[in-house]
């Protein structure tokens, strides 16, 4: 078998093999452990020059307390639920049918309209930037979550329906065609044989949803500009420039914004890798 | 009211509305235009099924053409009008474009994003996929490299503004840089090398995806064709690029073109790090200077950053096609 298992390998090199790799895997998350060890630290500490030694005291509830309760934080993140979590509900039920409709109807126009939502998935979004800005301002919706909600819940379907899609051509026809003899209703085969069916790819695809949406920040930008609407991702730049130079509470600031989608991913690995890896190669 | 119970209304009246779109657009369709009786039963029920994908399509096409199709063509029309939008111009917006050094500056950037960001990337999940694989706390390694991926791109580069800041005390590479008795420097600062700088950051954060699709490739690898090879007394390295990197290309180019269509978009990084100053400047950075200013120099950039993903897009649905044959 190849290549030889590690633990056949000669003993030195097994021994570097298993001593380099963990200090590479410190190395990459190097910029991490700094922004957290920064965060528990007290201010004082940084005038007095102490950086990356052992700091003088653990301030963990100081700090994080400053960025929950004395900034605007807690609404930027707030925002950035009420702006997710609606988006990957409606663009995975959207899509849900979108697949279903492409993958088990053969009809006319059925692999013209497929390409166009491949076309879509990768159609850069700034060219949508002055139209989609334009609209959103004339609809009065504007620095809205509402805004924000729908136009990323249109701009996934494509995304979303490529996945689905190809979820469901994937799946035994006889299933469908048992259930049409049977004189089972369309809606009713939807329903009750597709849809739970797709329960694996659901899962994986609102998580991946979930982090594209929670990590956009181009939209945000241009379709937000306050704290009644603007999520995280954009919270997090007018944060920091409130609470310049002071490193201690820029850095738990960013651990914040980072933790949900971290948190997301260590919580549903298993479907957020297969939401990639369906994704990518089908 | 209660921003919960809102959220909640939010959601329940959505999905609310789209099954009741579904199941009732599909109970009139079947009981009343087309009803399965009568004399035209057998005719009701072919038309009934002809219409019907187009009733589970309607929504999602009409949200994509509304913010997707209209968009594009939108975009390519406001290009060719002046700032105010109200002159026609023709190409000029392109024209000025041209003869904006900071626009070539952008460009040529952006050929480097293009060449370096995928091809490092690739490669290094290539590695990784192969050295852990076989560890038995391989799945950890992986955990811990695929983690950057779940941070936003700004999330990510506030954090390595800590790695790159040009005070020494703070920042690690300047850190290092003293410890070692060099005079501290701004790494951003540092010409044509602060565009590599920039995207490592990028790097960072996209070779757990790499990783994680070439590992998947990696695993279904037939071990008969690396049996064979080492009998034939292939050593390790011809083994991995000779046997099992020819096996998984197929995957390494969607990676590829994957992280190639990731990097023409991306304007975060540069955006958050620089602001596009000391020449690190990217297309899709450099169009969010005209972003309230000047809509026709905008989308004038937006256009060519789209004419730049076209070939790729063309590639893929080409690919898409042949795999439908």
């Amino acid at each position: 078998m190849f290549p030889t298992p590690i633990q056949k390998r000669p003993v030195a090199a097994q021994a570097l093999y298993q001593g380099l790799l963990p200090i590479a895997l410190i190395m990459w998350l190097l910029p991490l452990i700094a922004v957290a060890l920064f965060s528990i630290r007290p201010f004082s500490d940084f005038g007095a020059g102490n950086y990356w030694g052992w700091p003088s005291s653990f301030e963990m509830f100081h700090n994080y307390g400053q960025v929950f309760f004395n900034s605007d934080m807690p609404r930027y993140l707030w925002n950035s639920v009420l702006i997710t979590v609606p988006t990957v509900v409606g663009a995975v039920a959207l899509s849900c049918m979108t697949g279903f409709a492409l993958g088990i109807y053969r009809f006319r126009g059925n692999l013209l309209i497929f390409f166009m939502f491949i076309a879509g998935n990768f159609v850069p979004f700034q060219i949508l930037m002055v139209p989609v800005r334009d609209f959103t301002v004339s609809a009065g919706l504007y620095d809205t979550k509402l805004g924000l909600v729908l136009f990323h819940i249109a701009f996934q379907t494509g995304f979303c329906t490529l996945f689905m899609r190809n979820f469901i051509r994937a799946l035994p026809y006889e299933l469908i065609e048992a259930a049409r003899v049977e004189g089972v209703s369309e809606w009713r085969i939807f329903w009750y044989v597709v849809l739970p069916l797709m329960r694996p790819a659901t899962a994986a695809l609102s998580v991946l949803i979930f982090t594209f949406i929670w990590n956009d920040y181009f939209w945000a930008l241009v379709l937000t500009q306050g704290p009644n609407a603007q999520p995280v991702t954009a919270g997090i730049t007018s944060f920091n420039s409130q609470f310049v130079a002071q490193y201690h509470l820029m850095s738990a600031g960013s651990i914040v914004a980072a933790i949900p989608p971290v948190a997301m991913f260590f919580l549903m690995q298993r479907h957020f890798i297969a939401g990639l890896t369906l994704g990518a190669v089908k | 009211m209660n921003p919960i119970v809102q959220g909640l209304i939010t959601i329940v009246i959505g999905v609310g509305g789209c099954i009741g779109y579904f199941y009732g657009a599909n109970f009139v369709l079947d009981r009343f235009i087309f009803p399965a009786k009568g004399k035209n039963a057998g005719q009701n029920i072919n038309r009934a099924n002809m219409v019907r994908p187009w009733l589970f399509l309607f929504p999602a096409m009409f949200a994509l053409g509304l913010y997707l199709v209209y968009p594009v063509f939108g975009s390519f029309f406001r290009s060719l009008y002046n700032r105010s939008g109200n002159d026609f111009i023709g190409i000029g917006n392109y024209v000025t474009l041209a003869g904006d050094e900071a626009f070539r500056t952008a460009f040529l950037n952006n050929v480097l994003w293009v060449l370096f960001v995928p091809a490092v990337t690739t490669f290094l999940g290539l590695v990784i996929a192969q050295l852990t694989d076989r560890l038995r706390w391989g799945n950890i390694a992986k955990s811990i490299i695929f983690m950057p991926m779940a941070i936003s791109f700004v999330g990510a580069s506030l954090i390595w503004k800590f790695v790159y800041a040009n005070d020494p005390d703070i920042g690690i590479i300047n850190a290092i840089r003293v410890g070692l008795g060099g005079e501290p420097l701004d790494p951003l600062q540092v010409p044509f090398w602060n565009n590599f700088f920039l995207m490592v950051i990028l790097i960072w954060i996209q070779t757990g995806f790499a990783m994680v699709i070439l590992s998947a490739a990696l695993r279904g690898v037939p071990e008969e064709t690396i049996e064979a090879a080492i009998i034939d007394g292939a050593n390790p390295f011809q083994v991995f690029f000779k046997i099992m990197v020819p096996q998984i290309m197929p995957t390494i180019v969607v990676v590829w073109t994957t992280i190639t269509l990731l990097v023409l978009k991306v304007f975060d990084i540069v955006y958050a790090m620089t602001g596009g100053n000391f020449g690190t400047e990217i297309l899709p950075s450099y169009m969010m200077n005209f972003m309230f200013r000047d809509d026709g120099i905008a989308t004038a950039v937006a256009f060519v950053i789209m004419i730049a993903v076209m070939p790729v897009l063309i590639w893929n649905i080409r690919q898409a096609r042949a795999e439908m044959r």
